[in-house]
């Protein structure tokens, strides 16, 4: 064994508490970045199971959940009429405010046609509105106020029965839930309106051209799915994420500090024995691998314990709110080892200089 | 090949500069053969440990040159000591300064390691060693876990396994009982007769006289003669005749460093008149 591992050994207790430090930031780490990637993986939820690769928009509009979207009268027949579109559907959305037991909660309404497409992309029981009074609910929102199918729910002064409950259109931000587009076009008072168009272009069309084309008609705006949900992102998710990266970047600093702390008081501790080494012959290059190897043990032996932790965590906190999404990708254990890595690296810096400075001669002083 | 193992030529050391200027090591020369033993005594403050420092190439000197083996090693440039530390010099310390996570093996083989040789082969060169020694029962046992003579001679073991030419020791006994001190300088002879090491010794320690091939006195950072020491009787310090406060008792001349050491020995002389004996 290594006179690092000795070291670190020597005082369980101190080897722990740097282990635990480390582990508790590499989990706060994870647990942000994964909240983040779930609200992300929220955000753009509809955007990415709805048919269709191509968008129109009102013009002026280049998001869905950040703006009002209305197409003028007989837009969808003109799209419809471009060469390259294969289908066009039309949906009619709309943010509306839910009174669920005298709670005020925002809520995403999509109005669709259930013939054509452009409603939940997976039901977890039940089955799609079939009449104009029926709709589909998210369940983790109907979970949270006791709403069950067969439920009846007023909205905008209307009775909807919820006939459906889908899976993945909730967020802790707001929910998805669907009705018929007649359905919404009487509540929102707008027969005949459109918000929005999701287009299949015909294979083998060139997309670029299409949403040139498209974008020359009157009053619309094309652009392409992923376009539309990175701006959403940029919209919605750049608000929380500054903060969230923020945090993420002081969990990375306590944890470097935490380590950092650990390995220069033992260092400190260990000054005359490493200044003993340094008269013996040891070259810097030995003792800094010393301590490098310390901090990267405790890092790294953190890194794993938080990586579990975080699993652990996420899966606690996903099955007590089911709201909060937090995706844990695989790749983020190579993030969360990386970061103790860089921990170690950076917490090795000030006991390294330490040393540097020591002078051999010292160990001849009383 | 040269005749003699340490060479030191005209050696000063300075600190500091102008009117803060500090002369620890005052034109020292001196001579080391091979198998020699050194005794280096002194005043506390006299430039022992200095001159001690720059003899392991820890300190360069302002003046001067250090031969080791015709090598002038107060030349070399700082990357080249490390290496030189390790291979040609064994270092004793008056704390011992073992490496307290590591066990009596590990404490000699890590120096063995240090120096390029493989683990097994050092653990099995510093277990014999160590035997040598008489510390065949303590080879996995902390440091904590040992006794001050024990930690001496494991300390002996880990300034020898490089095979040096020369071996630096800062005060080795003052931190054993009289029995214990007495048994390490005799190994300490021992090595350096038998291994035709040469060793320098640097102590307060007036037993140590008897072992050593040679005594050199240094006060004020230059070598005096020692025919003019005594011992204080009160403080136990070495002072020179000429300078120290005197005091004869029933026959007796007694020296001492201060005017309150012998103030305190007229008040009760007979507590401190055994411990004249040891006067040189």
């Amino acid at each position: 064994m290594s006179l690092a591992h000795r070291n670190l050994f020597q005082d369980k207790t101190r080897l722990l508490l740097s282990v635990a430090g480390v582990a508790l930031a590499v989990m706060l780490i994870l647990i942000l970045s994964g909240f983040l990637a779930g609200m992300n993986h929220q955000i753009t939820s509809y955007l990415n199971n709805s048919p269709g690769s191509v968008m129109v928009t009102q013009k002026g509009v280049v998001n869905m959940l950040g703006a009002t979207s209305l197409l003028p009268p007989g837009a969808d027949v003109q799209v419809e009429a471009e060469q390259g579109v294969e289908q066009v559907i039309p949906i009619l959305s709309q943010f509306v405010i839910l009174d669920l037991h005298d709670k005020k909660l925002p809520a995403y309404m999509i109005g669709y046609d259930p013939g054509q497409g452009g409603g939940p992309w997976r039901i977890r029981a039940g089955r799609e509105p079939q009449t104009d009074d029926e709709m589909v609910f998210d369940w983790v929102l109907a979970g949270r106020h006791d709403l069950s199918l067969g439920d009846s729910l007023d909205l905008m002064g209307q009775t909807f029965k919820i006939v459906g409950l889908t899976d993945g259109t909730t967020s802790w931000m707001t929910s998805f839930f669907f009705i018929t587009r007649k359905a919404a076009e009487n509540l929102l008072r707008t027969p005949g309106a459109v918000s929005f168009l999701l287009i299949t272009p015909v294979e083998g069309t060139n997309s670029e051209d299409l949403i040139r084309r498209l974008d020359d008609l009157p009053g619309i705006n094309a652009l392409t799915k992923a376009r539309m949900a990175a701006n959403d992102l940029e919209l919605f998710a750049n608000i929380f994420s500054m903060p969230l990266r923020l945090m993420v970047a002081i969990a990375f600093l306590v944890g470097t500090m935490i380590v950092g702390l650990v390995i220069y008081t033992a260092t400190v501790e260990r000054q005359r024995e490493y200044g003993v080494l340094k008269a013996i012959g040891a070259p810097n290059r030995v003792l800094y691998r010393v301590v490098t190897t310390q901090a990267l043990f405790a890092s790294l032996a953190g890194s794993l314990v938080g990586i579990l932790l975080a699993y652990g965590l996420a899966g606690w906190i996903m099955g007590a709110r089911p709201q909060f999404l937090i995706v844990l990708d695989p790749a983020d254990m190579l993030w969360a080892l990386l970061s103790g890595l860089g921990m170690a690296l950076a917490a090795a810096l000030f006991p390294a200089r330490m040393i540097a400075g020591l002078a051999p001669a010292e160990v001849f002083r009383k | 090949m040269t005749d003699t193992t340490l060479n030191v030529d005209h050696v000063t050391k300075r600190y500091g500069s102008s009117s803060t200027e500090v002369t620890a090591v005052k034109d020292v020369s001196l001579s080391v053969k091979p198998g020699e033993i050194v005794l280096i005594m002194g005043p506390s403050g006299s430039g022992k440990t200095t001159l001690l420092s720059m003899l392991g190439a820890l300190l360069k000197p302002t003046e001067g040159e250090i031969h080791l083996n015709g090598t002038i090693i107060s030349a070399l440039s700082e990357k080249h000591l490390p290496d030189i530390r390790l291979k040609q010099f064994g270092f004793i310390f008056q704390d011992f300064n073992l490496l307290s996570a590591l066990t009596a093996l590990e404490n000699v083989s890590i120096v063995a390691e240090l120096a390029g040789m493989k683990g097994v082969a050092a653990r099995k060169k510093s277990a014999e060693l160590l035997a040598d020694l008489g510390l065949a029962g303590r080879l996995n046992f902390l440091p904590e876990k040992l006794s001050g003579g024990e930690k001496q001679r494991v300390a002996i073991a880990r300034a020898l396994i490089n095979n040096p030419t020369l071996i630096l020791a800062d005060e080795p006994t003052a931190n054993l009982d009289s029995k214990i001190g007495h048994e390490i300088m005799r190994l300490l002879r021992q090595i350096a007769k038998e291994q035709n090491r040469s060793v320098v010794i640097v102590s307060h320690d007036q037993r140590i006289k008897d072992i050593a091939d040679h005594v050199l006195w240094l006060e004020d950072g230059q070598f005096k003669e020692i025919v003019s020491m005594a011992i204080d009787p009160v403080c136990g310090m070495s002072v020179e005749r000429e300078k120290a406060f005197h005091l004869s008792l029933n026959g007796m001349d007694y020296y001492f460093c201060a005017k309150g050491c012998r103030d305190e020995f007229a008040a009760d002389a007979e507590k401190y008149q055994q411990t004249n004996e040891a006067s040189f």
